[in-house]
């Protein structure tokens, strides 16, 4: 990373180009079939450490997908070394939103937590549970979702992230009263636009190694529930999630027979400068 | 504009949002609930508005792999690329360089227009023409060439052009309608050395790696998970067979690529030695005996002596005492691998069920790099590993028939200068033996040395100064050719030199058939159909050519590529009867669903019919059956000494009967899988898989270190870093440098250090890194441009338009540097390949 710097995020907000708003959200748009039966997913991504090859398909997949302002990323895969030659070792840690549940009994992320606006959307029901949309907030199959339509500004969100996936999108302006000059605030979303329509992640369909691999948890017969049958990763977080410490409780999960994840070194002082995902 | 949220879009957004805030009743999500499969791909939506993209199957065309592909299109801009999820050959997935597709069309410092040099040759003015100017322009130089019948005075230089690109533009109009033959290509300076190795080894080129069905992968020099001729049909297949089978993989690279590093094991290696290891791994597998069992099997069909008729027991002999002072403990001073490990490796490879032995540049570029070729080759048969499930394999790609050109438009002189075909000047520092892919880095310097001089040089997907060695050698000869024309999508370091430059579309604004290998070796058709029109006045270099061709009165019976395409695919049998070119516009790819993976086709036997049809003799001195009527021999010609004859080859005779074996192409080989070359000992080269160091190396000095360079999965050789999505990604390539050689020149990483060699010098900066081995220096070779726009060098092109919102978002200052700055060009001796990996240089701390 060296002498790369991205402009802050307050220099960000300066060069205010002119944009349009977006709503990342999409559920209220689509169309009436598939409604929602008893049972609700939970929505989960697992990366198997052994497959990624560390091509960055993911990362230009989503590019596409969303046209990603240059300078911000949805997801990255990192690079991590040790041991000296001949015995070097690089690994590949692909990086995402985690689309965390929170700390149980809270089960709010810290994204959602310091929210002003996680409440201030429309009154919604998935499958049999009511939730509300709002600046960010939880859908009950699990997704972080966010309606820029109804965010003030505040990137509180953006310090409340440990993992430094959010960051201000110079491509999103706000709409709310007096914040038209300000800009959003962007991340992955799990393409639930995309999952909401019956197809995977944009960065799963086109990973090389098909080391990312989406589905339901709480369907027995999906891809990551099997895994998670084969590698017990929901029953050790610890190891199988990034940064368990801080008891988001991610559902992105790893396989990761080799330790990587442990000896991962997110830089958490500058973990947006960290969320860069350049090729080494 | 790179948002995808278009106005119209942001209205109707806009609409439904509002709606959406005003009700505020309880609604229901329409998110899926319950039981529900999600499918891979083949569809896509607008995060922003939820509305279908429009989705156009066609193909890829950043690499030469050249995957099936889908276009999203979306308010009539396209927007994403994806895999066509129904291909047999890349199952869904793309690389990163192919979902940077939309940026090659939209970059805002693309050539759209035609434009005429008016300032001194690479000032940089220019004025827009239009393109009936352009046309009649090439037209009055092009027409007296060809009426005074010197049309080989149209020097063509192309770099990708294949499939229909290269029968349209090439076999119909220039060869076919305007006459020249002075059309070299690039093949040279990427892995023609190759490919000529395969064809004196085993006929036509094209090895496929049977990774699905194999228990074993050797890889030397091959970056096969970040880039690779085959890339996507390959590399993830590997990726599973390691982990889903646990297949064991190993990587021989003198750097830390990402294959090394999924790899097993990573052994590394002293740049151009890898041929001493090989032939070391033969040694062992001959004086260990592991021949036997399926490597002798397969022995019947190779050749190893000077005696075709040799018996098993000879050949073995013969290679035996080739190899016996190729010793490992001789291989491991060489190569500074361990012998303990070369043999070790020789063992797993030779017992394993199946073992695929991969080669690639790493062992091609080099002066050295036909021998490596040829020394894999001895290892791969004596252990019976070619051309069979799980080893390495003839590849098979997609046959399509095509309409030929009008006999009214023949050219009545078809000639060509020799710049196309190499130095054939004994002791020319350029010379090689067998160039049989031309030797594209020799063809300024041949023009320099008046070997054959063109009136008008153009290129097409080409850069001549900026791919090929000594790059400020070319620029100065390039000035010097009177007339100089591309066809190009991006202002570079070559067509800022021009007279004139025609806007070429985009792959993803034109139409092909594709034919690239499929790594199940069965062959699958797959189209490039436009999923945008051209944008600007762009134009396919390929309709081009069929207004070119109709102007001088030449027309090429077909008025555009697509309809040549969409004439093709009605002809091909299978395909016409699956539906044709609607079906394959409908579908993008097809396959012939009866057809089984073909391995082992040597095994066929040459019918009596065949072998005693008329015209067919029988050759003593080699063997072979071949067809001496029909290839006009004189009086005593035989099949070694006859032009041409292996085009009349019919068989091979072994023991009492008649085998197809491997079919000559290119060179008169005989039928055998010759690891003993006639054609090579002809020529004055050691018939035999042979070690020599390249000469350089032999006297380095203890200052001294090998420039080795690389390519990165998130750039696509030359031709990408106007792509911003991927330039993004990487931007600067620091020179990677060991701790202990950095070290010894006082240089700590990050610092500026000066990289010298015999004709030039270069600065960037160091990266000393445990992921390269001592007396090296590793940098890649996609940046440090001149030219190609904001994106990639920080200039503006004549002509680019400030109309990507992304423009504001650059966040970076860094544009590398160039290794071809300090490479010479240079040749393998033998096959014409350019020795990327071989020079020798000095570094400093600047």
């Amino acid at each position: 990373m060296s002498n790369k710097e991205i402009k802050s995020r307050r220099d960000a907000l300066k060069t205010g180009a002119a944009v349009v708003a977006t709503v990342v959200a999409t559920a209220g748009l689509l169309p009436k079939n598939a409604l929602a039966a008893s049972d609700n997913p939970r929505w989960a991504m697992v990366v198997d450490l052994r497959k990624c090859t560390g091509c960055r398909a993911c990362t230009i997949a989503c590019k596409a997908e969303y046209g990603v302002a240059l300078g911000r990323f949805n997801t990255v895969v990192k690079n991590v070394e040790f041991n000296k030659f001949p015995d070097t070792e690089k690994h590949f840690v692909p990086r995402l939103c985690n689309n965390c549940a929170g700390e149980q009994g809270k089960d709010v992320p810290p994204c959602v937590e310091k929210c002003p606006q996680a409440k201030a959307g429309k009154r919604m029901k998935l499958g049999k549970e009511r939730y509300r949309t709002g600046a960010t907030y939880k859908r009950p199959d699990g997704m972080i979702l966010m309606d820029m339509s109804l965010c003030i500004g505040c990137y509180k969100c953006i310090d409340a992230c440990p993992y430094g996936v959010r960051s201000i999108d110079p491509f999103v302006k706000l709409t709310l009263p007096n914040r038209e000059k300000d800009l959003g605030v962007g991340k992955c979303t799990f393409c639930a636009h995309r999952v909401d329509q019956g197809i995977v992640p944009a960065c799963v369909n086109t990973c090389e190694g098909r080391a990312r691999v989406f589905g339901d948890l709480n369907n027995p017969d999906s891809p990551v529930a099997k895994l998670d049958k084969e590698f017990n990763l929901t029953g050790t977080k610890n190891k199988s999630t990034m940064l368990p410490g801080e008891k988001t409780d991610p559902h992105v999960f790893y396989i990761d027979p080799d330790n990587i994840l442990a000896r991962y070194k997110l830089n958490k002082e500058n973990k947006q400068q960290e969320f860069i995902g350049t090729f080494e | 504009m790179s948002v995808k949220i278009t106005r119209r879009n942001f209205v109707k957004l806009g609409i439904a949002s509002s709606a959406l805030i005003a009700s505020g009743k309880l609604s229901e999500s329409q998110a899926l609930a319950g039981s529900i499969k999600l499918e891979y791909g083949g569809k896509d939506f607008s995060p922003a508005t939820g509305v279908e993209r429009k989705a156009v199957p066609t193909a890829c065309w950043s690499c030469v792999t050249r995957c099936a592909a889908m276009g999203f299109v979306e308010d009539g801009r396209l927007v994403k690329m994806e895999s066509n999820p129904k291909s047999i050959r890349t199952q869904g997935l793309m690389c990163s360089k192919g979902q940077s597709g939309p940026n090659d069309v939209y970059f805002p410092d693309r050539i759209l227009y035609p434009m005429k040099r008016v300032g001194e040759r690479g000032d940089g003015k220019w004025k827009r023409i239009s393109w009936d100017e352009a046309l009649d322009e090439m037209v009055s130089v092009l027409k007296p060439l060809r009426d005074a019948g010197t049309p080989e005075k149209l020097c063509f230089h192309y770099g990708r052009m294949k499939a229909s690109s290269s029968k349209l533009i090439k076999s119909l109009f220039l060869n076919g309608a305007y006459g020249t033959k002075t059309l070299p290509g690039h093949t040279s300076i990427c892995e023609g050395g190759k490919w000529t190795a395969h064809e004196l080894v085993w006929g036509g080129h094209f090895d496929n790696w049977d990774f699905d069905n194999t228990d074993y992968v050797l890889n030397f020099g091959s970056n096969v998970l970040e880039t690779h001729t085959n890339h996507i049909p390959c590399g993830p297949r590997l990726i599973r067979a390691k982990v889903d089978r646990g297949v064991k993989v190993v990587t021989f690279d003198v750097r830390l690529s990402n294959t090394a590093a999924k790899s097993d094991e990573w052994v590394p290696v002293k740049p151009g030695t890898d041929v001493a290891v090989l032939l070391a791994m033969c040694n062992v597998v001959l004086n260990k005996g592991l021949y036997k069992g399926k490597g002798e099997a397969f022995m019947k069909f190779v050749k190893a002596t000077k005696n075709h008729d040799a018996s098993f027991a000879d050949k073995i002999a013969t290679l035996k005492k080739h190899c016996a002072d190729y010793t490992p403990a001789w291989a491991s001073k060489i190569s500074t691998v361990p012998a303990s490990k070369i043999e070790q490796l020789a063992v797993e490879f030779a017992t394993a069920k199946s073992a695929c032995l991969v080669t690639y540049r790493g062992v091609a570029a080099h002066h050295n790099g036909n021998e490596g070729e040829r020394a894999a080759f001895m290892l791969a048969s004596l252990t019976g590993n070619v051309d069979n499930p799980g080893g390495r394999t003839k590849a098979v790609g997609a046959s399509v028939k095509y309409p030929h050109l009008p006999k009214s438009s023949k050219a009545k002189v078809t000639k060509g200068l020799n710049i196309a075909k190499g130095s054939t000047k004994k002791g020319n520092p350029l010379y090689s033996s067998f160039p049989s892919h031309g030797c594209c880095q020799a063809v300024l310097k041949m023009i320099e040395e008046e070997q054959g001089v063109p009136d008008v040089y153009m290129w097409y997907c080409y850069n001549p100064v900026y791919v090929n060695g000594n790059f400020a050698e070319n620029k100065k000869i390039l000035r010097t050719i009177k007339h100089l024309w591309c066809s190009n999508i991006v202002y570079d370091e070559s067509s800022k030199h021009c007279d004139l430059i025609i806007p070429d579309a985009t792959y993803l604004e034109r139409w092909d058939w594709e034919d690239m290998v499929d790594p199940n070796n069965i062959g699958e058709q797959y189209i490039r159909q436009a999923c945008v029109k051209p944008l600007g006045e762009a134009r396919d270099m390929g309709d081009v050519a069929c207004q070119l061709a109709e102007k001088m009165g030449i027309p090429l019976g077909v008025s555009s590529k697509e309809e040549f395409v969409k004439k093709s695919y009605d002809m091909t049998p299978g395909v016409k009867e699956a539906g044709g070119a609607a079906m394959m516009i409908r579908e993008g790819v097809w396959h012939d669903p009866n057809q089984k993976p073909i391995f082992m086709r040597y095994k066929n036997k040459i019918s009596a019919d065949k072998v005693n049809a008329d015209g067919v003799v029988y050759d003593e001195a080699t063997g072979v059956y071949w067809n001496a009527k029909k290839a006009h021999v004189k009086d005593g010609g035989t099949y070694e000494n006859t032009k041409n004859s292996y085009k009349y080859y019919v068989g091979q005779k072994i023991g009492d009967e008649v085998f197809e074996v491997f079919k000559p192409d290119k060179l008169p080989k005989s039928g055998y899988l010759e690891l003993y070359s006639q054609q090579m000992e002809r020529k004055g080269h050691a018939p035999l898989p042979t070690y020599y160091a390249d000469p350089a190396h032999d006297s380095m000095g203890p200052d001294d270190l090998i420039l080795t360079t690389y390519k990165v999965a998130v750039h696509i050789h030359s031709r990408s870093t106007h792509r911003k999505w991927l330039t993004e990604l990487y931007h600067d390539n620091p020179g990677w440098i060991n701790p202990k050689t950095a070290a010894a020149r006082g240089i700590k990483d990050g610092d500026k250090i000066k990289v010298k060699s015999k004709i030039s010098t270069i600065t960037t900066t160091a990266k000393v890194t445990e992921k390269i081995g001592p007396g090296i220096i590793a940098i890649s070779y996609h940046l440090g441009r001149e030219e190609s726009g904001r994106y990639a060098s920080g200039k503006k092109s004549p002509g680019g338009n400030d109309n990507d919102p992304d423009l504001k978002n650059i966040w970076w200052t860094e544009h590398g540097v160039h290794p071809n700055h300090i490479i010479p060009n240079s040749v393998d001796p033998v096959n014409g390949q350019q020795c990327w990996m071989d020079t020798v240089v000095q570094v400093a701390k600047a």
